[in-house]
Parts: structure tokens; C-alpha cells; sequence
């Protein structure tokens, strides 16, 4: 067994539990800690992972589907490590470790990752830079995403007045909710103008279509984010929007490969 | 040696029989001065709150309850029917209802957290009157520890029990803190004046009273250190409101959808939760189809209470069981004889 896949398994397993001791948690019977715990073990594993596939390929390893998924998991983790510690908050875990278990379940699918990849002879450094920061931003956005889908959740039950099941006990207000969501889709919009400004610096002309989107998908979400701080916006249109934000651009960068 | 229980309460007797043998700071200290002159009283703490008076005592001698209760009817000159006004318990069942009282079980409302507050300062004007020595003193140490156990470690007090308490439940789901929100209270009535002060005590800022009679709303408004507005212009107010509090006595609908969107620009779109309390209601329902408003009306409140009642009492069981637990592992004669 290669050794990123080992690092990555470990990785899976604490996030899982990181899921299981959060929904624990909310039911009453876990300390929070402990999903805080996992989700930190799940980032420093999934760093070693990567720095092995980075090792072999000897540039950023972001070249194929393995390397993409765990990338943008170790940056979903990332950002919840930043953003989760607080009280209620911390329950974004719940719905978080999820998210980073399919998305390193998918690496582990075998044929993901290149067993043999090519190791770089030269480094584009606007390349990498352009990978990186898209990447990593992604992780703000999927997070920003999953703020929304707890958002739609918690909403629905309120506006319903399903107090049933306990749920709606152990999640954050709407109000921290929406903050919640246009503060890290802010961070997460500011990480990929870099990678966008990266990605125009490159040198690479077929990669014209990947970039138009990129751009397109960087002008959507500032056209969300600053009707929301400079005109306001309902939690509910806010949440819809970074969630079919997210989706769509996933959806149109999977198909350009 | 023997400890000894005797108290009426809010199931036992009715609010005539209670005020009879209820007791002021001042009567309190007398009373305990008499009983410990009593024959055969070693030690006692007298606890009387608006739904419960009751004694504890360290008896010598073979005397016991029913001594108590001839003594105390005899200190109130009490001469009316005694059958089933009082209750009494001895040794470990007296501890066990010490218990009970101040973790709040036996309360009006379960689980309600000032009768712990109340059992604290019945036992310590007891110890500053030299009435406790060392079976209530342990006693009672005992029994702060069970109720503070009982509070970390089970759901006694756990959700609102009342309208008030529901309505700053919600307020508190959409908001977190309600810390510097404003609150609108449409409506001068009672149910108005006890939401907003729960609202208050959660750490709302500012309160603003509208009702049809302006001075009504005024005199409100005062008490609660909040500002009046006249009825007319209390949409224009709506502005920088996070809670509306609607409790008037009108036949139809004060608030209606109109009135929300005049305003939702100006708010940014930031949530607002509306409480009508009227019956009929206040609150046209469509204003709750409006997206950032969470609307409640006072079926959905009664609900919550209601529910988080059941909640509670699911917890009595354990509860119990701490009890238990924790009297087990107290040794004192009077307790465990």
C-alpha cells in the first residue's frame, strides 16, 4: 500500500469519528473536544499525505483526481479548524466531517491517484500558485456551502415550528448561521482572487476555458457577497445562492477536467 | 436522634392555609429562636417561600411529626382541619425530600432553579442563628452538592416552561445573545410586561411600548425602563426592531404583511421574530410567509412549554437516582437510623 493511501485512510477513520463524536456531541453525550480532536488528527494526516504525492510529483499535487479530492478536503478541514472552535459553531462539524470522509472515500477509490506520476522538471510558479489558492479557496466556499445547508435546515424548522428531535437545540442561531455563511464565503471569495490573478499570470493557452470559468465563477460569488454586505439579503437567498454557487462550479470544473 | 420533616406546600394547602403559616425575615428569626427552646429540639432550619413553609429539625427524646405539627399549629394558632394539609418525613425520606425541594422537583414549576437559592438562605440564617450544628450543617452541604449534580447532570431545568420563557427561547435560536436587541411591544397587559422583562434579563437593550391608550403604554414603559410611542407611528419604528411582542386586545389584525415590507430594505433583510400572544391573534399569519420573519402565535408557544414540561419530567428518574446515590454515601445518625 502506497504511503499517501495509508495517511489517507487514517485520515478517513478520524474524520468519521470526528462526525460520530459531533453528533454524539449535540445528542448530549459526548465532550465537543472530541470531534475538535478528530477533525485536527484528520488535518495533520491528510498534510502528510500530501506532502508525500507532493514529494513524488515534485510540484503542487493537484494533477489528478486523487490529489484534487484530498486537497480540497484538507482545506474544508482547514477552514473548519479556523472557524469551529467556537461553541455552536463547533457543531458545523456535524455536517463538515461528512463532506471530507466522501471526499477521501472518492480518493481512496482505486485509480485515483497516478501510482507512477511524472516528476516535474520545471515549476511554473503561477501554476502552482493558481492550483493552490483555487483549491484552498474551494474549501472556504464548500464550507460557506455547508453553513448554507444547515442554514436551510434550521430555517425550515422555525419557520415550520418543528421544535421536534432535539436538532434544532444543538445548532448555532440564524443570526450566527448567516454570518457565519457570508464571513467565510467572503474569506473563501478573497482566497480564489488570488488563485484567479495566479491563474491569468500562467503560462497556458489551453487552459482558457478553465480560466473563463474560474472568472466567471469569481464574479458570481462577488456579485452574491456584495448584495449581501452593501444591499442586505435574506439568510434564505444568501444560503440558496452559495449553495448552487458551489454545486454549479464544482459541476462545470468536474467536466472540464 | 432523628431528623424530622414537616411542611405544607402548594399541593397540600390552599393559598389561605399557606399565608397562615407563612413567614416574614423578621418572624423567621423568632420562629427559630422559639424552636429551639422547644423541648427536645436540637437543631432546625425553617424554609418558607410563597408555595411551600417548612421545618427541619433535629429531635431528641422519641418526639417526632406529629409533636412538630402540634407545636407549629400552636405557635400560628391554627385551629382549622389538619387532615392532609401537612406532610412529614423522617431520618433518610427527610433527607431525600431536602433533596428534592432544593433541586427543584418539588416545585410548582419542575425544575424552577430559585428554590435552590431559597433552601441556601433558609439553612444559612439558620447557621447565623446558631440553630444548625453538625447533623443540618452536613445535611444541608450534602444537599447543595445533589442539587448542583442534579442541574449539570440531568435535564430537570432544562427548555421554557412558560409563554414568557418560550418567547425568549425562540428569540434566542434566531439571535444567540440578545444581547443590545431591541424588543417592540405592542400591547400594555401583563402577558407584554413579563415577555419583555424575560427578554430583558436575557440582555435586550431597549424596549419600546406601543398601545392603543398612550399612557397605558407610558406606564409601562417606565417600569421597565423602556420608552413609549404612540400608536400611530409604530411602523415606523419597526425599522430597527429584532423582536415584536404582540398582546393588544384588538378583534382583528394589528400587524400585517404591508407593514414588514415597508421596512424589510431598511433592515437589510435581518431576521425578526414576531410573538403574538393575543387571542385573536395580533399578527396577520401571511407576515410569517415573509422570509426572514420566524412568526409564533401562542398555540406554538403553549406547545414548547407543554413539551419541555414532559422533558423535565422524564428526567425525575434520574433525578432520583442521584438522590439516592448521594444520601447513600452520607453518614449521620439522624440520617441513617
Amino acid at each position: 500500500m502506497a504511503m499517501e493511501i495509508g495517511w489517507l485512510v487514517i485520515a478517513t477513520i478520524l474524520a468519521a469519528a470526528a462526525g460520530v463524536f459531533g453528533w454524539r456531541f449535540h445528542k448530549g453525550g459526548q465532550s465537543r473536544h472530541l470531534a475538535f480532536l478528530g477533525m485536527a488528527g484528520a488535518f495533520a494526516c491528510q498534510l502528510m499525505a500530501l506532502g508525500w504525492r507532493g514529494e513524488l510529483r515534485g510540484q503542487c499535487p493537484l494533477s489528478d483526481i486523487g490529489e484534487i479530492c484530498l486537497f480540497l478536503a484538507w482545506s474544508l478541514t482547514f477552514f473548519y479548524l479556523v472557524t469551529g472552535t467556537t461553541y455552536r459553531l463547533s457543531f458545523l462539524g456535524v455536517f463538515t466531517a461528512p463532506v471530507v470522509v466522501i471526499l477521501q472515500v472518492i480518493a481512496l477509490i482505486p485509480g485515483s491517484f497516478d501510482e507512477s506520476p511524472a516528476h516535474a522538471d520545471t515549476i511554473d510558479a503561477w501554476r502552482e500558485a493558481h492550483a493552490a489558492f483555487s483549491v484552498l479557496s474551494y474549501g472556504a466556499l464548500a464550507l460557506a456551502a455547508v453553513a448554507g445547508v444547515m442554514f436551510m435546515i434550521l430555517n425550515h424548522r422555525l419557520k415550520t415550528h418543528d421544535f421536534k428531535g432535539g436538532l434544532v437545540d444543538g445548532m448555532p442561531s440564524v443570526h450566527r448561521l448567516v454570518n457565519a455563511m457570508a464571513r467565510i464565503a467572503l474569506v473563501g471569495w478573497i482566497v480564489l482572487t488570488i488563485g484567479v490573478v495566479a491563474g491569468v499570470m500562467m503560462d497556458g493557452g489551453k487552459m482558457i476555458a478553465h480560466l473563463l470559468v474560474a472568472t466567471v465563477t469569481w464574479v458570481l460569488y462577488a456579485v452574491l457577497i456584495g448584495v449581501y454586505f452593501v444591499r442586505g439579503l435574506p439568510g434564505r437567498q444568501l444560503a440558496i445562492g452559495l449553495i448552487i454557487l458551489f454545486a454549479l462550479s464544482l459541476i462545470v470544473f468536474a467536466k472540464l477536467g | 436522634m432523628k431528623l424530622v420533616c414537616l411542611g405544607l406546600n402548594h399541593e397540600t394547602a390552599p393559598v389561605e392555609v399557606r399565608e397562615r403559616f407563612a413567614l416574614s425575615d423578621k418572624a423567621l428569626d423568632r420562629e427559630l429562636v422559639s424552636l429551639l427552646e422547644a423541648k427536645d429540639i436540637e437543631e432546625g432550619v425553617v424554609l418558607s417561600t410563597c408555595n411551600r413553609t417548612e421545618y427541619y429539625a433535629v429531635v431528641n427524646g422519641g418526639r417526632g411529626a406529629a409533636e412538630l405539627e402540634s407545636w407549629i399549629c400552636g405557635q400560628r394558632e391554627f385551629d382549622g382541619a389538619r387532615e392532609g394539609i401537612f406532610y412529614s418525613y423522617e431520618a433518610r425520606e427527610a433527607a431525600e425530600h431536602l433533596c428534592r425541594v432544593a433541586s427543584g422537583m418539588d416545585s410548582m414549576v419542575l425544575g424552577e432553579t430559585e428554590i435552590f437559592g431559597q433552601v441556601k438562605k433558609a439553612y444559612q440564617r439558620s447557621l447565623d442563628g446558631k440553630a444548625t450544628k453538625g447533623v443540618l450543617n452536613r445535611l444541608f452541604q450534602r444537599t447543595f452538592s445533589v442539587g448542583k449534580r442534579v442541574r449539570n447532570q440531568t435535564g430537570i431545568q432544562e427548555g421554557a416552561t412558560s409563554v414568557a420563557g418560550s418567547s425568549v427561547e425562540l428569540a434566542e435560536k434566531v439571535f444567540g445573545r440578545l444581547k443590545g436587541s431591541t424588543v417592540m411591544v405592542i400591547g400594555a397587559g401583563e402577558v407584554s410586561r413579563q415577555t419583555a422583562q424575560a427578554l430583558q434579563s436575557r440582555g435586550a437593550s431597549s424596549v419600546i411600548v406601543t398601545n392603543r391608550s398612550y399612557d397605558k403604554a407610558l406606564e409601562l414603559a417606565e417600569s421597565i425602563g423602556g420608552h413609549a410611542v404612540h400608536f400611530d407611528s409604530w411602523e415606523t419604528e419597526l425599522k430597527d426592531v429584532d423582536v415584536v411582542i404582540a398582546a393588544t386586545g384588538a378583534p382583528h389584525f394589528v400587524v400585517k404583511p404591508g407593514h414588514v415590507e415597508a421596512v424589510r430594505r431598511k433592515r437589510k433583510f435581518r431576521p425578526l421574530i414576531m410573538v403574538d400572544v393575543a387571542v385573536p391573534r395580533d399578527i396577520d399569519p401571511q407576515v410569517g410567509e415573509i422570509e426572514e420573519v420566524y412568526l409564533y402565535d401562542i398555540d406554538t408557544l403553549q406547545e414548547m412549554a407543554n413539551e419541555a414540561r414532559k422533558r423535565r419530567e422524564k428526567q425525575l428518574i434520574l433525578c432520583e437516582e442521584i438522590i439516592r446515590e448521594e444520601i447513600d454515601k452520607t453518614v449521620l445518625p439522624a440520617v441513617n437510623d
